[in-house]
């Protein structure tokens, strides 16, 4: 439904490409002499204030000319939906459904819709529960991948549409964790921890030790997550996506007006 | 002075500009002055809104980030000498579990080290909070640049329908059980998802004849070639950017390809933001005032980082103390004063409004 | 001011024109009232003015709208909200903003008013529609009646020459609906507004109108003086029912012109008693009662201290003014409440204490929105879940539906079904289980003349087949037609509880347009006066 031509294409390959960096920063830096170790460590804050940035600028790249006001008013009631899963569930610890929407969403809708579904809802959660942090940017990002990635799924029907969804969802939940991981990674664990990372050591060196730091920490919510995203896709997503499916034909998107005199 | 609230914007330089002179320092004495500052400006300031409750959350979160680093520096930090506390048996996990050593002789040494680098990330989420909690963001929705306006609404759009969505989702769980059906676990969560989510979208497509039918969505004609400019400034914007960072954190590279690529590109962006913004024909009923109350805010935090930058471009002692040997770190004396102005809007700006 | 000009509309994928062959003048400063049946293209026509239809829905339009001089053929709907104000059926589901003055200035704002001017029209707006003291509140907070205020505001502040309104008074209780005729009223003689309304409720508003458009079922539009459309148009208040019955010419639009019609009629009448057309039903055993019950909601309280007995085969009608409690009456019927003290029993047991599935065949409830009970992908996917459920022969809630609301396609989407005939698949689905006690609560919201009636002869014969049915209801002339007893509730109490004719023929707000007509003989309906003039 929000066309991505190829200047929101450039822009977002930009953006995507400086956010991969913000997560992955301490695997790659090669600072050579002390003071430029000052300055790497200055890195997350620059991204903190250059992802919000370059995601408006591709979101307003993607909004332009093609989100009118039906656009707007759905996007706006599944970011609220979305934002309204991320308290927990009944049952699971842990385990927020806010990711779940942005599978459907995406597909039904276009990995355009996809990327700014997920971004908007991830920021609207946090204005609604108070919390804009200086995670909220690399959330909004993550969020937002899953959205757009949702919508370049090959087409498929019926079973196979669901289960291809649940498999996304699964590793989507266990990734969005990963990457979360990573940008936490830095703020957790100091120099002096075998754990941290070293600069300019080999990429290999670092992998390992952020491995243990993820087995270590936040291991014990993503395997909730993604089963959670697993279990939900098989039970409900049928009738969410045809919810979805009915919604996008009665709202008539540019559907074609033709006035006789 | 007339009691209102203030710009939110303001608040959120002030608490971003006392975020950044954390990051200067490590001593816990200007931390804690610093701490104490924002916390004051919020008792003094806060209003009773509902997503004003949120400064203690974010304090909570902030002990919980330091609870963590000591815990994962007793677990697995490098020994460095010391005085031994007390030692944790020590496991060596295998290879597939990153293969480092688990455990080893704790001493005060690490842990105080531990406490201190968490302390400053403790600090700046309190800052960050103090923002959350003084700046309300439907305010800040509505002052988002015009490029964004759309979005803008989409969001305004979601924080009002969430309520109503969650009151929804309550009458179909209510209707439910009065059909004698579960209302718990995954049964009761199909049965109660798709009615919300097809009430949700049938109110939206209502909710879009009502904007279209109210002028959503006008825009300004504007030369073809401006626009082509406008979009071309924002691409190389980006992109300076990002190479910016990139000649930043990669040390190897020119000089000039770090922070003036960096600040070049940002600038870019933002100049290409402000344009953009002229081709919307929409005015602002009543916008929020800015006025000299949100000049002393924003100078107050300026002040602030200035002192600390200052001191640490002068070379005070005793702004990132060393506690191999274990001793009382000193408290510098021009950086407390320049932190001590941060908490000046607790009493020189205008009072909330007293609601009705 | 507005010229349909040979103007004929279809959707995107039908092969019907929606409305045919259009062609119509609305003067300035006329109340143009637009009645039909549903479905018949009420909605179409009303979002045709300012243009929604169609370039918000799609389709193909032949012929044009003129509005004060623009088409909506090259104007799309944003640049005509200067000239047309619209109003929906839902307004509160319209509303951006979080408080209603910024919900009041959102039009503006779009339209690039310089902000002084602003200030000033929402200022007169808020004075217009009498809601100054609304200024600061959460647009979350707003009742019905402030809310269609509200939304009315809000069109206005762009200082619009025509008001387009789609069910104004439909949610409304009898007060908030005539608030919104006198603002309506006001803004056509004082301003000299243009306002076109649809409504299924013509009790109260046919008399205000300067001229009435009759869509039929095949979308065509005739209009012309009120009192000759109403000799012939398919839905007719009770006064114009009783003036086509008694011949009256002019035919009386309002009760007090069929009061000066009528001597006459009221002398014939006056040795005629009203026939017991339906049995006093005081005989049948108990199987509900309510004692002592006082609920909270956290600080307000809800209900004091009532104490209801139901038996079967009566028809009760519960009655009140918004927020006196009837609500929380049936949800503590239904068990879906915990009272603060006083007790419910349904056939013996506490519904709170039964387990969901015995008590289906206890009570039950109809929402006032009944597409919360709704699930299912189509009508007959509806159906074959209930009767799994309840453990019933497959095609019993089928054919239960089809005694209700005979001929339902099967395959439709509940959600794409009128409101009536969603009503008569919730109230299939539950009753298919057989409970004893009924509960409706509002449904009479969006029914149309014959839908209603529908409704009355259903719930009659439920209440025939010695069912308990009670009905929370403002509409006073569904009361009149099939209540046997009326309990009126103000403020958590019961006020009185008595046989229906006692309770509403001599209050001035729940009396029936009949018997405020015929007074001070009591007749309740048209139908009564029918009977008892053809003997």
């Amino acid at each position: 439904m929000i066309a991505v031509r190829w200047r929101s294409s450039i822009l977002l390959v930009a953006a995507s490409a400086v956010g991969l960096a913000g997560f992955t920063w301490p695997l790659f830096t090669h600072p050579r002499g002390t003071e430029n170790l000052a300055h790497a460590s200055d890195a997350p804050w620059l991204f903190v204030i250059l992802i919000p940035l370059l995601l408006g600028v591709v979101l307003a790249e993607l909004a332009e000319g093609g989100l009118d006001a039906k656009g707007v008013a759905v996007l706006g009631v599944l970011v609220a939906c979305g934002a309204a899963l991320r308290t927990p569930t009944t049952g699971a610890t842990g385990f927020t459904g806010v990711l779940f929407l942005l599978l459907p969403g995406g597909r039904v809708l276009g990995r355009g819709f996809g990327f700014v579904q997920g971004a908007l809802t991830m920021f609207a959660s946090a204005l609604l529960m108070g919390g804009v942090g200086p995670w909220l940017p690399f959330q909004m990002m993550a969020a937002a991948w899953i959205g757009f990635l949702a919508g370049c799924l090959p087409p498929a029907c019926g079973r196979a549409e669901l289960w291809m969804l649940a498999v996304y969802g699964a590793l989507a939940g266990l990734v969005y964790g990963l990457i979360m991981d990573m940008w936490f990674w830095p703020f957790t664990t100091a120099g002096g921890n075998q754990l941290h990372y070293v600069a300019g050591d080999s990429l290999a060196e670092n992998l390992r030790r952020f491995w243990g730091f993820h087995l270590a920490s936040a291991f014990g919510f993503d395997l909730p997550r993604a089963i959670g995203n697993v279990l939900l896709v098989l039970f409900v997503g049928a009738p969410v996506l045809a919810a979805l499916r009915r919604a996008a034909r009665r709202a008539a998107f540019h559907a074609p007006v033709t006035v006789l005199t | 002075m007339t009691p209102r609230s203030l710009h939110p914007i303001a608040w959120w330089v002030w608490a971003l500009a006392l975020g950044a002179t954390a990051l200067q320092t490590t001593n816990p004495f200007l931390l804690g002055l610093l701490a104490a500052s924002a916390w004051l400006v919020v008792a003094a300031r806060r209003p009773s809104a509902p997503w004003a409750q949120s400064f203690g959350s974010f304090v909570k979160l902030g002990i919980a980030v330091i609870i963590v680093r000591i815990v994962l520096q007793m677990l697995f930090g490098v020994r460095l000498p010391g005085h031994e506390l007390f030692t944790i048996p020590s496991v060596d996990l295998p290879e597939w579990a990153a293969g480092v050593t688990l455990g080893g002789p704790v001493t005060a040494e690490s842990v105080i080290a531990a406490f201190n680098d968490g302390l400053q990330l403790a600090v700046l989420l309190t800052c960050v909070g103090a923002a959350n909690s003084l700046a309300s963001p439907y305010r800040l929705l509505r002052s988002m640049p015009a490029i964004l306006y759309e979005l803008g609404v989409a969001v305004t759009v979601a924080l009002s329908f969430a309520p109503q969505a969650v009151m929804s989702a309550q009458r179909v769980r209510e209707a439910r059980r009065l059909r004698g059906r579960p209302s718990r676990g995954l049964a009761g969560l199909r049965g109660m998802a798709v009615p919300v989510l097809e009430i949700a979208l049938e109110r939206s497509l209502e909710l879009a004849a009502s904007m279209d039918s109210r002028g959503y969505g006008r825009r300004a004609p504007i030369a073809a070639r401006d626009r082509q400019l406008a979009q071309l400034a924002t691409l190389i914007g980006a992109v300076a950017a990002s190479i910016g960072v990139y000649g930043i954190l990669d040390g190897a590279a020119p000089g000039g390809m770090g922070y003036p690529m960096f600040a070049g590109g940002v600038a870019l962006l933002v100049a290409s933001f402000a344009y953009a913004g002229k081709q919307s024909v929409r005015t602002r009923y009543r916008p929020d005032p800015w006025r000299a109350p949100e000049w002393l805010v924003v100078a107050c935090g300026a002040v602030a980082l200035a002192a600390l930058l200052v001191a640490t471009d002068v070379g005070v002692a005793g702004l990132r103390p060393d506690f191999s040997p274990l001793a009382v770190p000193t408290v510098p004396l021009l950086p407390a004063i320049g932190i001590l102005a941060a908490a000046v809007p607790a009493f020189l700006t205008p009072a909330l409004p007293v609601t009705r | 001011m507005i010229r349909f000009d040979r103007m004929s509309f279809r959707y995107p994928d039908q092969s019907r024109d929606a409305l045919g062959d259009v062609d119509l003048a609305i003067e300035e400063g006329e109340l143009c009232l637009v009645v039909g049946e549903t479905g018949a293209g009420k909605s179409t026509l009303l979002r045709a003015v300012n243009g929604l239809v169609p370039h918000f829905t799609g389709g193909t339009m032949h012929g044009g709208v003129v509005v004060n001089g623009r088409s909506t053929a090259t104007v799309p709907p944003r640049e005509m909200a200067s000239t047309v104000g619209v109003v929906g059926q839902d307004p509160t589901a319209g509303f951006v903003a979080d408080t209603v003055e910024d919900e009041l200035a959102y039009v503006m704002e779009n339209l690039g008013t310089d902000p002084a001017v602003m200030r000033r029209r929402v200022e007169d707006a808020l004075d217009l529609l009498s809601i100054a003291d609304l200024r600061d509140r959460p647009l979350a907070t707003l009742s019905s009646g402030e809310a269609q205020r509200v939304a009315i505001a809000s069109v206005i502040t762009a200082a619009p020459r025509v008001l387009v309104l789609d069910e104004p008074t439909s949610a409304l209780d009898p007060g908030a609906a005539e608030d919104i005729l006198a603002a309506l009223t006001r803004l056509v003689h004082d301003l000299g507004l243009t306002i076109i309304a649809a409504e299924h409720r013509l009790e109260r508003i046919v008399q205000y109108a300067d001229r009435i458009a009759v869509i039929d079922g095949h979308g065509r539009v005739t209009i012309g003086d009120p009192s000759d459309m109403m000799r012939t148009a398919p839905v007719a208040p009770p006064v114009v029912q009783l003036g086509r019955l008694a011949n009256w010419n002019p035919l009386p639009l309002s009760v007090r012109d069929a009061r000066r019609a009528g001597e006459p009629l009221r002398q014939e009448l006056a040795d005629r008693k009203a026939g017991p057309h339906r049995q006093a039903a005081a005989t049948g055993d108990v199987v509900a009662t309510v004692r002592g019950l006082q609920h909270s909601y956290g600080t307000t309280v809800a209900l004091r201290g009532v104490h209801v007995e139901l038996r079967e085969g009566e028809v009760v009608a519960l009655m009140g003014r918004n927020g006196a409690g009837k609500s929380t009456l049936l949800s503590a019927l239904a068990g879906s409440r915990r009272p603060r003290s006083g007790s419910v029993s349904i056939l013996g047991g506490n519904p709170r204490s039964i387990t969901p599935r015995e008590l289906v065949r206890r009570v039950g409830l109809v929402p006032p929105d009944p597409s919360t009970l709704l699930y299912e992908q189509s009508v007959d996917g509806e159906c074959i879940t209930a009767d799994k459920e309840h453990g019933l022969a497959p095609g019993s809630t089928r054919s239960t539906l089809d005694a209700i609301q005979p001929g339902l396609d099967p395959e439709r989407h509940p959600r794409d079904l009128s409101e009536g005939e969603r009503l008569a698949l919730a109230l299939a689905v539950v009753v298919a289980p057989g409970p004893r006690v009924l509960l409706l609560d509002e449904p009479t919201r969006g029914l149309d003349y014959s839908a209603k009636e529908r409704l009355a002869r259903v719930l009659r014969r439920f209440a025939d087949d010695g069912r308990a049915v009670v009905l929370a209801t403002h509409d006073v002339e569904l009361v009149a037609a099939v209540a046997d007893r009326a309990i009126v509730l103000a403020d958590g109490e019961v006020v009185s509880d008595g046989p229906a004719r006692d309770v509403v023929v001599h209050s001035p707000v729940f009396a029936p347009q009949v018997s405020k007509i015929l007074a001070p003989s009591e007749w309740l309906t048209v139908a009564e006066v029918e009977a008892a003039v053809c003997q």
